[in-house]
């Protein structure tokens, strides 16, 4: 089973996506900000990051690039209000950008795909 | 020396000065016979004075004159007399005479004793003094003067109406050609205008004015005899009578090219010389032969066409019609003309200059006016769509948490649960909240796709052609592998460029000792693939999931970041873009773009 790490700063926001992710059949864990997030991806080596972008503190892209910095490996998704951040071409480094819905579905399947080829692009 | 001895000796020296006089003066004895003559009078009548004293006056002039009038009335009647005067050669000059009586002072009768009073009131008038003027003379200054008053008087017009008035160019070159060539200007048959043309170094011919001949004149002198007037009238009429007849001094003056660099030809030396010149059949000056073979004609004068800021150029007349010759009083006007006309051209000229910069300057006004204003409601409108953007931005959030959970209960909700229905319209709600949300950040986030339906095989090529020079320069050898004709993608044609160029200019690094570039096209199933192909090194196997990620780079001076917005680029047109390595030598990096399904 896949573990998911999702960084959000928005309290309601990690419980939806806790409650779709586990129901679609993921472990899932969180974290309130980019350094928890950071120190998560060290110790409980999650398949997969969420990350929020706009956070406070430490922002998404600079979590991203820490992540990357250690383990380009571990598949990161960007998941943010802010649809412009697509045109920033730091974000590009993520392996997927999924704009803010209430509709979850489109982050829960892009989250199975990016497994998905990750599993391919190992075999 | 006695007092009557002195006297004397006066009287005489009265005499001789008498006759000094260059002007024409006759003294008169009462009996009608010449007293003394003047040195004019002689000069006059050309003869001795000696063979004038003491001979009838009268006989002097046609008809005789009488001046025992005067003697006989207390006053000259008639006072002023034309008459014809007789030279010793029989020839007839006409003559004004002025008559004044004079009272000579009684001297007494020397030698009888009777001593004189000395005094002239104490006599009748007596003698007579006659001025004479030569009439010829007169005539002759007065017609030079009025002449001179004329073309004078017409100098001034021609200043005030080019200087006041609004002409063009054009305009006053016309003038300046009419005045010299006009009966009531300076009268000569034909002028040329030549202007000087810096750009070139050249003297040029420009404009030209006159007949081409005699009864071409005839006519226009003739239609002309009777227009008084002052120049404005002069310049209509003359542009109704001439307008068609200029054309063969026109195609004279279109042959007139002087390189001004030729310091020795007559007219480039007039102009430096600032000094009109006139030039007879005979003068042999450099560049006069051909300014002669141009007019047709040995005389002829140029006056050069100068202000304080430089040469603009230079007149030639002639009167190759008429044949007069050209005098020091043509050629005095117009050198005085020309400068008039110098000033005024240039006068023109700096106005049209003033007149475009002033047009430019305004036009510059306006669209910096303009473009301030397009600035001041781009800046408004931005700042609207980024508060908008902030706002919409910041609703997100609760309204993803809202909309998320509502589905869950929506899903968890038995379909009988009013609360399902109570869910699904809060669903519902905040599904339109995040559409308006979307349409607005959309609308307010520039579209940056263009797409457009795009020959993939021709934009491959095209794209490929701008390497040629720098692949033949490398030595590389270019093969065009394109078999995908007429399938057309739908994407931003600039973007998928910016792809090729990348993987080109990619290739083209790494065969820096030459080689061989393929560009290929395949069509596959929904999609079309395009591949560049070189023969250098490849790239080792553990970089190879790397090549596209950001700041990834094996050149020393590389971002990074070329390929990772290639990838990107292939990404947002819903394509994937990849790299290889060869089997026999070298790399392939290529991209695959959808087709449309149809």
């Amino acid at each position: 089973m896949s573990k998911i790490l999702i960084v959000d700063d928005e309290p309601h926001l990690r419980l939806l996506y806790e409650t779709e992710l586990r129901r679609a059949g993921f472990e899932t864990m969180t974290a309130s900000n980019a350094v928890q997030g950071l120190e998560f991806v060290e110790t409980m080596k999650p398949d997969l990051v969420i990350l929020d972008i706009r956070m406070a503190g430490m922002d998404g892209i600079e979590a991203m690039q820490r992540i990357l910095e250690r383990d380009k490996r571990i598949p990161v998704i960007l998941n943010t209000a802010f649809s412009s951040y697509r045109d920033n071409y730091l974000t590009w480094a993520a392996d997927a950008y999924v704009t803010k819905s209430s509709d979850v579905s489109e982050l829960v399947e892009t989250v199975k795909g990016v497994l998905e080829n990750k599993a391919t692009a190992q075999n | 020396m006695s007092d009557e001895r002195n006297l004397q000796r006066r009287m005489e020296i009265v005499a001789e000065g008498f006759f000094h006089s260059a002007l024409p003066l006759i003294l008169v004895q009462p009996d009608g016979r010449i007293l003394a003559a003047s040195r004019g009078v002689c000069e006059l009548v050309k003869l001795p004075w000696g063979r004038l004293v003491g001979n009838p006056v009268g006989a002097l002039f046609v008809p005789a004159l009488d001046v025992t009038d005067c003697r006989d009335h207390g006053v000259c009647n008639p006072e002023y007399m034309q008459l014809e005067i007789q030279t010793s050669e029989g020839a007839l000059l006409p003559v004004e005479v002025v008559c004044r009586k004079f009272f000579a002072p009684d001297l007494g009768r020397e030698g009888a004793g009777i001593p004189g009073t000395g005094d002239p009131a104490d006599r009748e008038p007596n003698h007579c003094l006659l001025y004479i003027s030569d009439t010829r003379q007169r005539d002759h200054d007065d017609e030079l003067r009025a002449a001179r008053l004329a073309k004078l008087s017409l100098l001034n017009q021609v200043s005030e109406a080019l200087y006041g008035a609004n002409l063009t160019l054009d305009q006053v070159l016309e003038a300046v050609l009419i005045c010299i060539t006009a009966g009531q200007g300076l009268r000569f048959n034909r002028a040329f205008l030549l202007l000087v043309d810096e750009k070139s170094g050249l003297l040029k011919g420009e404009l030209a004015i006159g007949p081409s001949n005699a009864d071409e004149a005839a006519r226009i002198w003739h239609d002309l005899a009777y227009q008084g007037g002052d120049l404005f009238s002069m310049m209509t009429s003359y542009d109704q009578s001439i307008k068609q007849t200029d054309v063969a001094v026109n195609e004279i003056v279109r042959h007139m090219v002087i390189p001004l660099d030729q310091e020795s030809n007559v007219l480039v030396r007039s102009m430096q010389e600032r000094q009109a010149r006139r030039i007879t059949p005979g003068m042999i000056l450099p560049g006069v032969a051909t300014i002669q073979s141009w007019l047709g004609y040995g005389e002829f004068a140029v006056a050069p066409l100068i202000t304080r800021s430089g040469m603009l150029g230079a007149i030639i007349a002639d009167n190759a019609i008429s044949g007069n010759t050209i005098t020091d009083l043509d050629l005095e006007f117009l050198q005085l003309f020309a400068n008039q006309s110098a000033s005024a051209i240039e006068n023109s000229r700096l106005y049209t200059e003033l007149e475009k910069r002033l047009i430019a300057l305004r036009k510059a006004h306006e669209k910096q006016k303009e473009d301030q204003e397009t600035l001041l409601r781009m800046e408004r409108l931005s700042v609207m769509g980024e508060t908008s953007a902030i706002v919409a931005h910041e609703l997100r959030n609760p309204l993803v948490a809202i909309g998320g959970f509502a589905r869950a209960l929506v899903r968890n909700l038995d379909d009988d649960d009013p609360n399902h229905q109570y869910a699904a319209i809060i669903t519902e709600e905040v599904g339109r909240m995040e559409t308006i949300i979307h349409d607005l950040l959309d609308f307010i986030r520039p579209q940056k796709l263009l797409r457009k339906d795009v020959a993939i095989d021709q934009l491959a090529a095209d794209t490929a052609a701008r390497f040629r020079e720098e692949l033949e320069k490398k030595h590389i050898e270019l093969e065009l592998d394109c078999q995908a004709p007429g399938v057309l993608v739908s994407c931003n044609p600039g973007e998928i460029q910016q792809v090729l160029q990348n993987f080109l200019m990619n290739a083209i690094q790494v065969m820096a000792d030459g080689g061989r570039l393929e560009v290929r096209t395949r069509l596959l199933d929904g999609g079309v693939k395009v591949e560049v192909c070189d023969t250098g090194p490849g790239f080792a196997k553990e970089v190879a999931d790397k090549l596209f990620s950001p700041f990834f780079t094996t050149k020393p001076t590389g971002s990074g970041l070329g390929l990772t917005i290639c990838s990107q680029i292939i990404k947002s047109h819903g394509g994937v873009a990849g790299a290889r390595n060869r089997s026999r030598k070298g790399a392939g990096f290529s991209f695959i773009l959808p087709l449309p399904k149809e």
